[in-house]
């Protein structure tokens, strides 16, 4: 019952590699964070893991409900029906400014009803309470009626957890959840993030820039250097092995 | 820099060598320019001797003729409709046709390649010519001015639609996307909501061009406004020709003043709350 990346490995567009054979799991209701330099390939990470970006090698394999879901080599309505289960949240959120709150949770489940419905955005009442639902356990169901654009930061990445939880995803791709958020809000959105992920047994996989966020709220963490997995462990880091991944003490840079 | 510094305080630095050729320049752009106006025939003596003639015209225009007002007010209403009509076609024909041709809507490049191309060819294609291609069809009236209109601003409304669909932040689709949802699913939720504000504000600025396009498609048989613009100036009926246009003018200026409104009605204020 797990995510499994093997071996994945992607080239820069100039041929260089960027990612060399990772390979790791993440196991339901855990949160994992990812760490490592900017540049070092994490966001391309997870966006090989729902093939947003190609990956050139290596395997992805999704295990729930007693089947097993390849993510690599699939393409068209397969690759869509796959990507039901990856939901994903963006640092800059990525909602659809114009369209209400509810609208935005409702693109959850765009991948559940058919396209001629959706043109008409017959969406059911069933669909409808549901997204309320998870806006209320957010505690921003008052923001419903709200066009998208006029909420704060923090509102935002809320709306866009609920469409993730609308499209009953198995596995929640954070890309810098909270870089964008101030202290407090980061806090309470990474709380609100856990929570989720063990009461829906999600296997989620954040992005993070935060050591201490990443202490206090991830389960495990995995560090990325120099295109491969340095770091596969507890979430509360040491101080050297930090230190390692961030070059502090070599003082080297990254650029090799 | 140091150096060229000290040496432009101590000596007067020689001309550049461009600065030489300078006088030069401006003698051929000015000799090019007499030139061309020569060969359009521009004569400032004939315009000179002419003017008595062209303030008796301006002044048989006085005083505008304003007993045919109320027979003006049906051609002009028409005019105005054929251009709102012809607007809303041209919309709805633009719509597909830019979703197609747009760059980030992932369509097929064979349908990308046809609808650019479609596009392309309605603009190119002057409304007049369309009109009489249409004409053929079904003889004068406004219906074929109409029509013309409509094919003639796809390729401008078809080209701002497409714009405006790739300039939109990419992130959004691409989360709608991600969300296992279908091309059309993206095109619906994602990139026509963020190029709806500019899409609108295209159309009605083609309204505006079309107001003044459907005077002109009139001067071909297409009736309204623009019809009598034509007779009034053929039988010499001046001060009727005044009327026309103080009314058009009236017409052009209502019209700006209305797709301002309507635009600031839509995009003015957000809507909160």
């Amino acid at each position: 019952m797990m995510l499994e990346v093997k071996a994945l490995s992607k080239r820069l567009p100039d041929g260089r590699p960027l990612l060399k054979g990772i390979s790791f799991d993440v196991r339901e209701g855990e949160l994992v964070g990812i760490i490592g330099l900017s540049g070092v390939g994490k966001t391309v990470l997870l966006r090989c893991i729902n093939r947003l970006t190609e990956p050139d090698g290596g395997e992805i394999c999704l295990r729930c409900d007693g089947e097993e879901y390849r993510i690599t080599g699939i393409n068209g309505h397969k690759l869509r029906d796959i990507r039901r289960k990856f939901a994903m949240v963006y640092q800059d959120f990525n909602l659809v400014g114009r369209l209400t709150v509810l609208d935005n949770v409702l693109i959850g489940r765009l991948g559940r009803i058919s396209t001629l419905k959706s043109m008409i955005k017959r969406f059911s009442l069933a669909d409808k309470e549901e997204a309320l639902e998870w806006l209320s356990r957010l505690g921003i169901e008052n923001l419903a009626p709200r066009r998208a654009e006029t909420l704060s930061g923090g509102e935002m990445q809320r709306v866009a957890l609920a469409r993730a939880m609308m499209q009953g995803c198995q596995v929640l791709l954070a890309d810098e959840p909270v870089a964008n958020l101030d202290p407090k809000t980061a806090e309470e959105v990474m709380g609100q993030l856990v929570e989720i992920t063990e009461k829906n047994n999600l296997r989620t996989l954040a992005v993070m820039h935060q050591p201490e966020l990443v202490r206090r709220y991830c389960h495990r963490v995995i560090a990325i250097k120099e295109g491969i997995v340095a770091y596969d462990g507890k979430a509360d880091i040491d101080e050297q092995v930090l230190a390692h991944v961030y070059d502090k003490a070599s003082g080297a840079s990254k650029v090799a | 820099m140091n150096r060229s510094s000290l040496t432009s305080t101590t000596r007067l630095p020689a001309l550049p060598k461009w600065l030489r050729f300078r006088y030069f320049a401006w003698a051929l752009g000015i000799g090019a320019f007499v030139g061309a106006a020569a060969y359009l025939e521009f004569s400032p003596q004939a315009l000179a001797e002419g003017a008595p003639r062209m303030i008796n015209f301006v002044r048989q225009l006085f005083p505008p003729d304003i007993k045919v007002l109320p027979s003006l007010i049906a051609p002009a209403l028409k005019t105005v409709l054929m251009a709102a009509v012809a607007t809303v076609m041209a919309a709805l024909m633009s719509l597909p046709l830019a979703v197609m041709a747009a760059g980030n809507t992932e369509m097929p490049k064979a349908l990308r390649g046809i609808s650019r191309l479609l596009i392309e060819v309605a603009r190119v294609i002057p409304d007049v010519v369309f009109a009489l291609i249409f004409i053929t069809a079904v003889g004068l009236g406004p219906f074929p001015g109409t029509l013309a209109m409509a094919v003639h601003s796809v390729g401008m409304l078809g080209k701002l639609y497409r714009e405006a669909m790739e300039e939109i932040d990419p992130g959004p689709p691409e989360a709608v996307k991600a969300v296992g949802a279908t091309r059309l699913q993206v095109v619906r939720y994602a990139v026509i909501p963020a190029a709806l504000p500019a899409m609108v504000s295209d159309t009605l600025y083609r309204f505006d061009i079309n107001v003044r396009n459907s005077i002109i498609i009139g001067f071909v048989g297409a009736g309204g406004i623009g019809y009598r613009l034509i007779v009034a100036m053929r039988l010499f009926k001046y001060q009727e020709l005044l009327m026309i246009l103080l009314l058009i003018l009236g017409i052009i200026w209502v019209t700006e003043k209305l797709s301002d409104r309507l635009r600031a009605a839509i995009f003015g204020q957000p809507l909160l709350r």
